[in-house]
């Protein structure tokens, strides 16, 4: 009997119980998307660049499971609230506490059940989906991913089977030691809870080191190394929550006593609304700058691989293009090129010997990259004229400059080594003469199609000539290597932001719903006492946009420190950050929006 | 007592639309309250004594009929006048209090004044007065769940009263309180009633809160069929209420 009274208590509270399944099968399926991805040796030992991140994947699953305990924790609180009054009423009729306690964790296990299936479904699908976009969308193929995967799966199963326990065990406790009363009075309880000054003060301070430790772990990952990944995620996390916890409560309080500029139309409510309710809010918030952190981070890291391409093909070399003997079809693509510098050389090829025209290498200086990165003309240290080409042989230095520098940039055939002659020993050479054009545009990535298609003839080329072997690899070369190999670490970098913020989506949802009940009635009333629905909007989107901004900025914060992680393995980690904040910003604006209309529906009163 | 502050005209009041679901909580209804007049309204649940309140209050709209309060027609104000009007001219006060458990009783009290814009100095000012009228000063920085249920009322009374409204509309409002408490309370409806002429409206079912009105309307299907005028002591309105009462049960039997 008291199972059926159950059920329909249960299914008399449907919108609310959808909303925490929704939220379990999300995070259950970022959790397997997650595992899809880390699990999956033949997929990350098959992306290079991946498999060197093996660690940082592994911190990665880490914190993701310390953030999925604490969301279950909340969604668990959430699940007890919601029936706590129905438990009471059944105590009072007479059920055994005991009985109760079994048909919770009956309850639990229902939900918990439904929410894996469906969770586990639905990571398939949607990690099916994520990969098919973002392959689509390079144009690569990941290779060895699968969106299904068994090991994953057991992971997933067994992991989540562990947390539905510890929540059940908690319940247990809970329930064991509460009252009726307090049960069938559980809505008039009010959320304040007494101040501790000198624990408030301890935790802040303790806070503030646990944030510096981790932010300069993040400041010196280089050193660091290992170490530091561990103690940055460590401490980064410790300190936020500290530090929301202790800080917020009294930093709104200083705000609210403010006199003067809270005295204006509904701002006095607005604070008080978020006064009210920031010992709830608090543990909430950490959890969310923590995953905007890992979400924006995620995608600040990925996109600064991608981004990274034209740096570190841009290191490679001066010039962009290198054209031997431009036939005409080539010189066509040149001519819609602007170049701010093009030179050409004359040389003849003789043996396993290149014989370049002094005068012009003289007259017309080529520039080299430096190894600093820096820009070298190459304007002095030409060798000295020799009598004879014998001499010339002789005294080659294959380590000077005018050599490495021939050799890697303009070398057509890799065997064959770079001589200087002067003019009359160069006509004497019995060769055909060749020419080779050297340029360096005005914007790399705006001839992007250009370079490509300077490669591809080249390549044409490389197979009708016989005997020539080895052509050094182009700028527009390097950058397509690079951007291949980066597209498994933008996948990744995509994958796991989208999945926090995803996770941050559904923790704000149970945010928005648990508080919405209790904010009907106090809005119902303003209306009454004749505050207008704009009013009231505004008052909710205020009071949103505050709860909103707090964690976007710590975890902005996180972000902009932390993209020095990646310091070791990327030339410029905050290349061009600027976008994926950008990406971050507009996302997140946009779940702003959505989150206050849903809040709007839910506490105002509809219009008769 | 010069000009009325309220009249009702000919308001009927029809829920649900179809003829065999339709309901009429208001039957032709014409009454009108002078200013400094303290006026209950008594009905039986389901009377229609709460959706008059509303309807005065423009928290509903009438099907026909007229409303004019204070020289105002409210029947054909929109939206946003109506919120403006109920928020510069009315007072309310409710059964279940309506306070801000978020907010002290000080902020709860200068609500109305902040939604006006006003700042500083004569906030303050405007909400010591309204408590120093209820005697409530030493409650103001505390909060709703801090305070008893009698206090909680006479700052609901106090909200009402800050902004000067031009009437104070009470629905039941002894409804959630003992009767030590409801007494403290009509007693000071009353004394504002008569010391600052603050026009006041009633709603209530019961007897001995009506008996503090000087005029009582009385409700029954939506129809007004009765109207008592207070001549002699309390004692003796009260009398002829429940003499009142008594009648309208005995034709029902």
């Amino acid at each position: 009997m008291l199972v059926k009274l159950a059920w329909n208590g249960m299914k008399s509270k449907r919108k609310d119980y959808i909303i925490l399944l929704t939220g379990l099968v999300m995070s259950i399926a970022i959790f397997y998307m997650f595992q899809t991805l880390a699990l999956n040796k033949d997929f990350t030992s098959d992306n290079a660049m991946i498999s060197s991140m093996q660690l940082v994947f592994h911190v990665g699953s880490f914190l993701l499971a310390v953030i999925t305990f604490f969301y279950l924790l909340y969604t668990n609180t959430f699940l007890l609230s919601l029936r706590q009054r129905e438990y009471g009423m059944f105590l009072l009729l007479g059920a055994k506490k005991s009985h109760l306690k079994r048909l919770m964790f009956l309850e639990n296990l229902l939900i918990g059940t439904a929410a894996l299936v469906v969770g586990i479904a639905a990571g398939t699908v949607l990690s099916g989906i994520t990969a098919g976009m973002v392959m689509g969308q390079l144009g690569e193929d990941l290779e060895g991913y699968h969106s299904f995967y068994l090991p994953s799966l057991v992971v997933t199963l067994l992991f989540f089977l562990l947390l539905f326990v510890v929540t059940a065990v908690w319940n247990h406790i809970k329930l064991s030691k509460v009252q009726v009363l307090e049960l069938v009075h559980a809505d008039t309880t009010s959320d304040r809870m007494p101040s501790r000054p000198k624990v408030n003060i301890v935790m802040m301070a303790a806070g503030i080191i646990s944030l510096t430790g981790g932010w300069l772990s993040l400041i010196f990952m280089e050193q660091l190394r290992e170490k530091g990944i561990l103690s940055a995620a460590i401490l980064t996390t410790l300190g936020t929550y500290l530090l929301f916890s202790s800080l917020l409560p009294v930093l709104l309080k200083a705000v609210k006593e403010k006199g003067a500029w809270k005295e204006k139309g509904i701002r006095a409510f607005t604070l008080s609304q978020l006064t009210f309710r920031v010992q709830n809010l608090k543990k909430f918030l950490a959890t969310a700058a923590m995953l905007i952190a890992l979400g924006a981070g995620a995608i600040s890291g990925g996109m600064a691989f991608k981004n990274n391409a034209p740096v570190f093909a841009e290191q490679a070399g001066f010039y962009d293009a290198v054209v031997h003997n431009a036939g005409p079809e080539e010189e066509e693509i040149l001519d819609d090129i602007t170049f701010t510098d093009a030179q050409q050389y004359r040389y003849k090829k003789a043996g396993d010997y290149t014989f370049y025209l002094k005068e012009d290498l003289e007259n017309q200086p080529p520039k080299m990259r430096t190894s600093s990165g820096g820009v070298k003309i190459l304007d002095n240290g030409l060798p000295e004229d020799r009598e004879s080409l014998a001499d010339v042989k002789a005294a080659r230095d294959p380590g000077s400059e005018w050599t490495r520098f021939l050799q890697s940039s303009f070398a057509r055939d890799y065997s064959k080594k770079p001589l200087i002659v002067n003019r009359s020993l160069y006509e004497s050479i019995d060769a055909e003469e060749e020419v080779v054009f050297a340029g360096k545009s005005d914007d790399f990535m705006a001839y992007h199609d250009e370079f490509a298609a300077l490669d591809q003839i080249k390549e044409q080329k490389m197979e009708a000539a016989e005997g020539e072997h080895y052509y050094s690899q182009s700028k527009y070369g390097m950058y397509e290597s690079y951007q291949t190999l980066a597209t498994g670490t933008v996948f990744m970098g995509f994958f796991l932001g989208t999945a926090f913020l995803a996770m941050m989506a559904s923790c704000l949802m149970f945010k928005v719903l648990s508080g919405a009940a209790g904010d009907v009635p106090r809005y119902r009333m303003l209306q009454n006492i004749g505050v207008s629905r704009d009013l009231l909007k505004r008052s909710v989107a205020a009071e949103l946009f505050i709860i909103f901004l707090i964690p976007a900025v710590l975890g902005l914060a996180h972000v902009l420190i932390g993209m020095n992680m990646f310091s070791f393995i990327l030339l410029e980690p905050y290349y061009r950050i600027w976008v994926s904040l950008l990406v971050f910003i507009v996302l997140y604006f946009l779940y702003y929006g959505l989150t206050v209309k849903m809040y709007q529906g839910m506490v105002l009163p509809q219009r008769k | 007592m010069t000009s009325p502050v309220v009249e009702v005209n000919n308001v009927n009041k029809v829920y649900g639309g179809r003829a065999e679901a339709s309901y009429q909580a208001l039957d032709n209804v014409s009454f009108s309250i002078q200013e400094g007049e303290f006026v209950g309204v008594m009905g039986a649940s389901g009377s229609g004594k709460t959706t008059l309140l509303q309807a005065i209050a423009a928290l509903d709209r009438v099907s026909s009929g007229q409303i004019t309060i204070a020289g105002t027609n409210v029947t054909d104000m929109k939206e946003k006048e109506l919120t403006d009007f109920r928020a510069r001219r009315l007072g309310f006060i409710f059964q279940d209090f309506n306070l801000l458990e978020n907010m002290t009783v000080y902020e709860n009290i200068a609500l109305p004044l902040f939604l006006q814009n006003q700042k500083g100095k004569s906030v303050r000012e405007s909400v010591y007065r309204a408590a120093e009228m209820l005697g409530m000063e030493d409650t103001l920085s505390k909060y709703p769940a801090m305070i008893s249920g009698g206090q909680k009322q006479r700052a609901a009374a106090a909200r009402a009263l800050v902004h000067h409204p031009s009437m104070i509309l009470a629905d039941e409002p002894t409804g959630a309180l003992d009767s030590g408490n409801a007494k403290g309370l009509l007693e000071t409806l009353q004394h504002l009633n008569e010391t600052y002429d603050v026009t006041t409206m009633m709603v209530t079912h019961d007897a001995f809160s009506a008996s503090y009105c000087e005029r009582i309307l009385f409700l029954e299907d939506g129809r007004l069929y009765k109207e008592m005028q207070r001549t002699g002591s309390r004692e003796e309105f009260f009398k002829q209420i429940l003499d009142e009462q008594a009648e309208a049960g005995k034709n029902k039997l």
